[in-house]
């Protein structure tokens, strides 16, 4: 057909062109979780290692530590992504490169930090022992790796999602004698409700796949700090279909994650 | 000062380099807030809602403060029980008409809600759509649901920022015909913000002139506009016959020298004042320049020809020149309805002579 205008087709033949570049990285990322997915199939009895010591301790404490991390960042950093989104302070751009530099930090160096601020001989260590508690290689230090290195991309969500929602809505809600807590139960979240449960899948990944903070601040105890990831690294060592089967959990988690945030963000295709 | 049942704004407050200065009284009435956009009138309504904190002077309804800056008073928006309308509808989006409009209601029981919102929602003629999203509305229907919404809980004060602005003529004046009539049965104290001159004239009670953010004058519809304070207001509120001159002696009486015209008017100004004088289009009247008789001792007649006319369908405005006027463009602008336009046969005559009745002609003192 040569009514077509001028140009059309060339494009398209350079669609064609540009076609093998991206179905060799398609490959490049697919390759790999195939071949774990078939070692995995391959290996043996998946249900049989989830039942190995190893791999349920780390199961659950993954589990455990990446939902308290959720409840943590979401009780804390939702008043401040609000704080952010709505208010306007001195010093509000320091606050909010501070709050999001976690995200390009090197974890292994957020976990040399921590162990500085809160190890035994850490700046505020030895404050910490005079009152009893001690934090690093612990459970809670697991926690406080996750909390630190996640909470970042739950309060960017929330509070992009709460700048979207019209102040004038807020406003309104007021002036119909609605209190500002009300308010923003009844309105503002409501409203920023996709952005919100984005940042809340997010955060949970980021906290479920945490390894070098844990590693550095909480150390590799099996049944106290020995989350998934860790537990994986421990295992090649050992049992290498106790970390396959770990790492197919995990990468159904990822893919699990990915389809939430697909479906909290109304954007699925 | 202060009226028990109405609502007392004085108010002063500077936004940028924006410097507000508001101050008028109303009671149980429509007020109309009416200036060009930017004029202060919208930050006014959001200063009487709860939503701009004035720096100085005070906000009273019915004889209780909402803000008083020197007696550190600021009732939260929450406590003021205002009722707010603004040009956007601003409703909940994520909520249905009924949840909207019974906003403010939660702390009823659910049967009362129900019970009042439906009763809203039919007194407004949107009971039909009690389940619909605000984005499934056109923009009359959401309008009526953000007004149910501002009613629902039984406001001291209605506040309507250009509420029907943004709509078709034809939806707008029906709209407007309903707040009229609500406005009337809930004997509520409203205050109107718009830059529409019908919409003044069709709701108003009362009316506050701004400028750049001051009050010019305030008064009942008829003072302001059929008797301006000065030219500034004349022209805002669209006399367009607005002229300057002397005032002089006429046979016992008073007139104003324009120079190609001395109009005679009623002032208690000295002779020789300077002055501004105006005339609404529509008090001019046209007369047969043949008819004898037509000069009388009270009124100025004069003889003028058509320059130019503009057709608005009902009403055809007029442009003359006066008779001995040597003005470049037209010195005179009247409104002539459409069916004298048409038995007087004014589309073949351009020579006329207009009557300026004395009781239309209205004298400012000049700056």
């Amino acid at each position: 057909m040569n009514g077509l205008p001028a140009g059309v087709r060339p494009r398209l033949d350079l669609m064609h062109a540009l076609l093998l570049p991206g179905a060799l990285f398609a490959l490049f990322v697919a390759a790999p979780l195939g071949a774990l997915l078939w070692r995995a199939a391959a290996g043996g009895d998946l249900l049989a290692s989830v039942q190995k010591p190893l791999v349920r301790d780390a199961l659950r404490l993954s589990l455990a530590t990446s939902l308290l991390t959720l409840v943590v960042v979401v009780a804390l950093g939702t008043p401040l992504a609000y704080v952010l989104a709505r208010a306007r302070f001195p010093g509000k751009r320091l606050l909010d490169t501070l709050i999001d530099l976690p995200i390009v930090l090197p974890p292994v160096v957020a976990g040399v930090a921590l162990l500085m601020a809160f190890g035994r001989r850490g700046v505020f260590g030895g404050l910490l022992r005079g009152l009893g508690i001690e934090l690093a290689f612990t459970t809670t230090a697991v926690i406080i790796a996750q909390v630190f290195v996640s909470a970042p991309f739950y309060i960017r969500a929330a509070k992009v999602g709460f700048q979207s929602v019209d102040v004038t809505l807020e406003q309104m809600a007021y002036t119909l004698g609605v209190s500002r807590v009300r308010t923003f139960f009844r309105v503002t979240l409501p409203l920023a409700r996709p952005a919100v449960l984005g940042g809340v899948v997010l955060c949970w990944a980021r906290a479920l796949s945490e390894f070098g903070a844990t590693m550095m601040f909480a150390g590799n105890f099996s049944g106290v700090t020995q989350t998934m990831p860790l537990a994986v690294m421990s295992a090649m060592e050992s049992d290498l279909f106790a970390a396959l089967a770990l790492a197919v959990i995990l990468l159904a988690a990822s893919f699990v994650v990915l389809l939430l945030f697909r479906i909290a963000g109304g954007r699925g295709e | 000062m202060s009226e028990p049942a109405g609502l007392t704004v004085d108010i002063a407050a500077r936004l940028g380099g924006f410097q507000l200065r508001a101050r008028f009284q109303v009671g149980r009435e429509l007020i109309v807030l009416f200036g060009h956009s930017g004029s202060g009138k919208s930050l006014t309504l959001r200063a009487i809602a709860g939503l701009l904190r004035p720096d100085a002077g005070c906000i009273s309804l019915g004889g209780q403060p909402l803000f008083d800056a020197a007696r550190g008073i600021d009732l939260p928006p929450q406590r003021r029980g205002a009722g707010l309308v603004v040009q956007q509808h601003a409703l909940f989006p994520h909520l249905s008409v009924r949840d909207n409009a019974g906003f403010a209601l939660s702390g009823l029981p659910a049967a009362e809600r129900r019970a009042r919102v439906s009763r809203l929602l039919e007194v407004l003629g949107i009971a039909g759509l009690a389940e619909r999203r605000p984005d499934q509305l056109s923009g009359g229907q959401a309008q009526r649901v953000a007004l149910a919404r501002a009613l629902a809980p039984r406001p001291r004060l209605l506040l309507l920022d250009e509420p029907f602005s943004a709509l078709d003529s034809a939806i707008r004046v029906g709209l407007r015909r309903e707040l009229a009539r609500m406005q009337r049965e809930l004997d509520l104290t409203t205050v109107f913000v718009t830059h529409d001159l019908r919409e003044a004239y069709h709701l108003a009670d009362r009316v506050a002139v701004f400028d750049r953010g001051q009050v010019l004058q305030t008064g009942t519809r008829d003072e302001v506009f059929d008797r301006p304070n000065s030219a500034r207001v004349a022209e805002l509120t669209e006399v367009r016959n607005i002229w300057r001159g002397q005032v002089v002696a006429d046979r016992g009486g008073t007139a104003v020298d324009l120079g190609a015209l001395t109009l005679r008017a009623t002032t208690a100004l000295p002779v020789g004042a300077v002055v501004d004088v105006c005339i609404r289009p529509e008090r001019v009247l046209l007369l047969r320049p043949d008819r004898p008789g037509t000069e009388t001792p009270r009124d100025t007649v004069v003889l003028a020809r058509i320059v130019d006319e503009i057709a608005h369908g009902a009403v055809y405005t007029l442009f003359f020149r006066i008779e001995r006027s040597n003005a470049a463009g037209h010195d005179v602008e009247v409104d002539v309805p459409a069916h004298p336009y048409e038995v007087m046969g004014v589309r073949h005559r351009r020579d006329w002579a207009l009557a300026f009745p004395r009781e239309a002609v209205h004298v400012m003192a000049g700056e």
